[in-house]
Parts: structure tokens; sequence; C-alpha cells
């Protein structure tokens, strides 16, 4: 069918596509996706905080992994037995079963600050900072 | 530290379960990598994590995972050599306007629809750490891969490799697959160079000056192999050597650069001279312990990033449902419509539609890679895993009834009767 009429179809099947990919590419520049949690988290402990057993004795630094999938966050704790804590970001508020933040700053240098329930403290405040990021793999 | 008695047990474990889901898979006239790739999956937390948790966590340990990963990049490092060595391009002559037409088609539209769901996806499954533009390029292309080695041993279990179907089907995945590593270069080093501090001309001038020197400078050396191996019959294991050191060069060249060991590896196999002898030779030497050892390793390692209906609710299989459906109706249907429209019936439209969706193991090198670069989500990466699974299960029962195994033969015997 198309066989002596390579040009046209190329154009219609090839070209048309590429330029509706780049009409896509254009379109979705203004989405916006929610704030980047994913990596190794450092916590500050709000000293004044009474423990049986301080905090940080309990979590070892870096004190907290997040893999995150859009507004799904799977945070695991370095607390020698890697509990999980299933949580959501709803705009800039991560809220986990036993732990809820605000997410502040730059993609860069995304602070957590907010309080978590640690056993024997009750609800202690903390600041959390992100170790450098992932993206790019190198 | 390296736990070696850990390691030994993990490589036991999932060679056992590779070659023991595999042979399953066969039973069901799947192909063996089939059963392989999904005993990786079943070793993650899809289903012996979810379980037993606690086997999962003493047998591969999250610190562990680091020695199997990198026992499994060197594996596909060699399986790239491997898949870039078997391709030829001299299979394209004589199927000009159509391989060109069809295999172009089967990549623009499957890119296209994957890049029209990342709207829909990017704000659900992505984060701002990753821009649209990254995330939609990076859904396009893994869309569109066809996985070359899959589908030439399903040509080749069926004895079909030999019919127009196969041929053309052959010759246009090849042209997929090294387009599809050219866009998917261009991605790594975008994000890439988004994120490093390397400026953007060194990684691109650098590629440049990489491909020139293979394309016009190494390629010039390689048929001295061939030569040796012409005289004796064989390669010494020096020359073997050399040529390992000079896949593993190829690799970290590309890797320095910023692209990635694997282009390294599948470009060094492309320049590598194509007589069939040498290739079957080269093909022999390096694809058993690849294929049996290092291969099962990866997919293992890819399921334990895989957690298939873990988290994310009802929604995560609605996603999962839409990644399939648009990757089934852009590749098999793109793939279809453009060769009905380069002249070929409805019936080998269609089942040259069904070979080019298949999407196997090059799909799982695909995402991880965008797992590694950041610049797909765990979540997404699983639903693309699930979909790799599905496209790569439906092509053999969906060919045998679009186009059954005695047409096929019919046109084989056809073939073989006018070459007489």
């Amino acid at each position: 069918m198309v066989k002596h009429n390579l040009v046209p179809a190329y154009l219609l099947l090839v070209g048309v596509p590429v330029l509706g990919l780049l009409g896509i590419l254009e379109a979705g520049r203004g989405i916006p996706a929610p704030p980047s949690i994913g990596g190794e988290w450092t916590l500050e402990f709000d000293l004044a905080a009474h423990c049986a057993t301080p905090p940080g004795a309990i979590l070892r630094q870096p004190a907290f992994n997040i893999s995150q999938s859009g507004t799904e966050a799977l945070v695991t704790l370095d607390d020698g037995h890697a509990t999980t804590l299933e949580g959501a970001v709803n705009g800039n508020v991560l809220t986990a079963k036993s732990l809820t933040a605000t997410i502040a700053g730059k993609k860069g240098e995304r602070t957590l600050q907010g309080t978590m329930q640690i056993d024997g403290c009750g609800p202690v405040a903390f600041r959390a900072i992100r170790q450098a990021p992932k993206k790019g793999g190198e | 530290m390296l736990n070696l008695f850990q390691l030994v047990l993990q490589i036991a474990v999932i060679l056992v379960a590779a070659r023991i889901v595999g042979y399953l898979f066969q039973k069901i006239n799947q192909p063996q990598v089939m059963g392989e790739m999904v005993a990786g999956i079943l070793l993650g937390p899809s289903l012996l994590g979810w379980l037993a948790p606690g086997v999962s966590a003493a047998l591969f340990p999250p610190a562990s995972l680091s020695y199997l990963n990198a026992l499994s990049q060197v594996g596909l490092v060699v399986f790239m050599f491997v898949v870039g060595l078997a391709l030829n391009p001299s299979e394209l002559h004589g199927y000009g306007h159509a391989a060109v037409l069809t295999s172009h088609v089967s990549i623009v539209a499957p890119f296209c629809l994957g890049s029209l769901t990342a709207l829909y996806l990017y704000p659900r499954l992505s984060d701002d750490g990753v821009t649209f533009n990254h995330f939609a390029l990076f859904m396009g292309a893994a869309m569109s891969i066809t996985a070359f080695p899959v589908l030439a041993r399903i040509l080749s279990e069926r004895g079909l490799v030999r019919s127009r179907m196969g041929t053309l089907a052959i010759a246009c995945a090849a042209v997929d697959d090294v387009t599809g590593w050219c866009i998917l270069a261009y991605i790594v080093v975008l994000v890439r160079v988004a994120h490093a501090a390397r400026p953007a001309w060194v990684t691109i001038a650098g590629s440049l000056a990489y491909v020139l020197i293979m394309l016009f400078v190494v390629r010039r050396l390689l048929p001295a192999f061939e030569r040796a191996f012409r005289k004796r019959d064989h390669l010494s294991d020096n020359l073997l050597a050399v040529i390992v050191v000079l896949v593993l060069v190829s690799a970290l060249a590309t890797e320095w650069l910023g692209i990635h060991l694997l282009f390294g590896a599948f470009l060094m196999g492309a320049i590598m001279p194509k007589a069939p002898e040498f290739t079957r030779y080269l093909l022999h030497k390096f694809e058993s312990v690849t294929v049996v050892l290092l291969l099962p390793l990866f997919f293992a390692y890819t399921g334990l990033r895989t957690r298939i209906g873990v988290g994310g609710g009802r929604a995560i299989w609605f996603y999962s449902a839409l990644v399939i459906v648009v990757a089934i109706t852009g590749k098999l249907g793109g793939s279809m419509f453009a060769a009905r429209l380069a002249g070929m019936p409805w019936r080998e439209a269609a089942a040259l539609g069904v070979l080019m969706n298949t999407r196997g193991l090059m799909e799982l090198v695909i995402l991880n890679i965008g797992l590694d670069i950041g610049v797909i989500s765990p979540a997404m990466f699983s639903i693309m895993v699930l979909m790799a699974l599905v496209t790569t299960f439906m092509t053999t029962p969906l060919l045998e009834w679009v186009y059954p195994t005695r047409l096929f033969r019919a046109q084989v015997d056809e073939i073989q009767k006018n070459v007489a």
C-alpha cells in the first residue's frame, strides 16, 4: 500500500506523533509533583525530651530511610529491627504511623520538622536533614 | 563486610529457583527466560518476603544485596555485549521500507502514548526531584523497547526464524534495539547532567568522540580477531581475554562519560565482525555462563526491588492496568498498523505486532537503570516490571492464536522450495 508513498506515510506516522510528543512535554511542564523526600535522613532530637533511654541511643544515624513513590512513603528506621512505617505525603506534610513532620526547604536541601513517638519517651520533637539525594545515580 | 557463605547460598537458591520455574514455564510453552524472570520476582518481597518475611530477611538481608548487584551488573555487561554481537545489519537487506516504517512507528507510537500517560502518572507516582520531561521521556523509552533476544529465542524455539515474518520481526527488533538504546542513552545523559557537577559539554563531546573512535578506529582493528579465528578455527584464551578487556574498557568509557556501562558493552558487540561462524563461536563462549549463572542473579536482584501488590492500595492496580493497556496498544497496535500500511496482510501484520510487543529482559535492564538514576519511583518500577512480565507472557499464546505454527511452517516450506 505504502510501498510507493513511503515518505508521506513516514511523515504522517512518525513526524506527526513526534510533534505531538513535543506538545506533551510542553503541557507537562507546569504539572506539580509531591515534594521529594526519598533518601537517608539524619535526626536531631529535642534535648529537653525526658526519656528512659536517649532517642539517639535507640536510632543510629542516618536514623531513617524514606522510599518514596509519589504521595506514598515507606519510612525504614535504623533501630536494629529495620522497623517500617507506611506513610503519606499530603501537601508539605508527611504522616506515618508514629511520625508527623512538615517538609521544608528547596529540593536539594530538604528538612523535616515534627514529632515522633518513641518507646519510653512519648512524643519527641525532632528535626531531620536529608543526606545528598541519589538522583542521577552517580 | 562480605559474607561469602551468605552470597554462595543466595546464588545457589537463585539458580535452583530459576531452573525449576524456567522448566515449569517451558512446560506451558513459554520461553525459559520468562520462567527465570518470574523466579526472580517470586524470591522478592512480592511473594517470599510476603509469605515468609523472616526467611526472606535472613536469606536476602538488604546489606548483602550490593554483592549480588555487582555480580549481576558484570553479567549484564557481558550480556549486552552478546546482544550487540547478535545484531546483524545485513538482516535488514531486502526488508527496506517495511522494516524501517514498521520499526520506527513501533517506537514512536508507544513512546508518545507512554509520554501521554506520564501526564496522569507524574503527579501520582513521581516527585519534584524529577522533572516532568525526564519522567515522560523515560516512560516513552521504556514503553517502546522490544526484547530482541527473547523475541529471537521465541522464534528459534518454534523453528520460525527463517519464515518471512520471523526475519522481518528480527530486522524490526534490531532497528528498535539500536534506536531504543540511543534514546535511552540520551535520557540518561539528560538526567545525569542535570544532577552532576560535570559540565554537559564534557559528556556530549566525550560521547561523540567515543562513538567516532569506536566506529572508525576500533572497528577497523577488530577483523584481526576474525582472521585469527579463521586460521585455527578457534581463538586462544589470550585473545578471548583481550576481547573481554575491550568490552570492559568500552563499558568503563561510557560509564565515565555519564551514559552507562551497558551502552559501551552493547556498542562493542555491535561493531564486532559479523561472519556467522565467528559470531556463533563468540556467542557460544560468552553466552553459557551469562545465561545460566549471571542473568538469573540479575532477575533475582530485580525481583528483590519489585513489590508487586505491596502497598499503594487499589490505585496501584489501576495504574498497572493502565500502563499495560497503553504499552500493548502502542507497541502491538502501532507495529500492526504500520506493517499493514506497508503492505502486509492483516494476519501477518498482527503477528508482527504480537512479536514486537515482547518486552522481556531488555525492559528489566532499562527499568533498573531508571530506578538507579532515580527517574522512576519504586512503585513505578514495580508497575513497569509487571507490564514487562505480562507483555512477554502473552506473546506465545497470542502468536499461536493470531498466526498458528502450521501457517508459519507452510511459509518456511514454501521459501525452502523456492530456494531449491
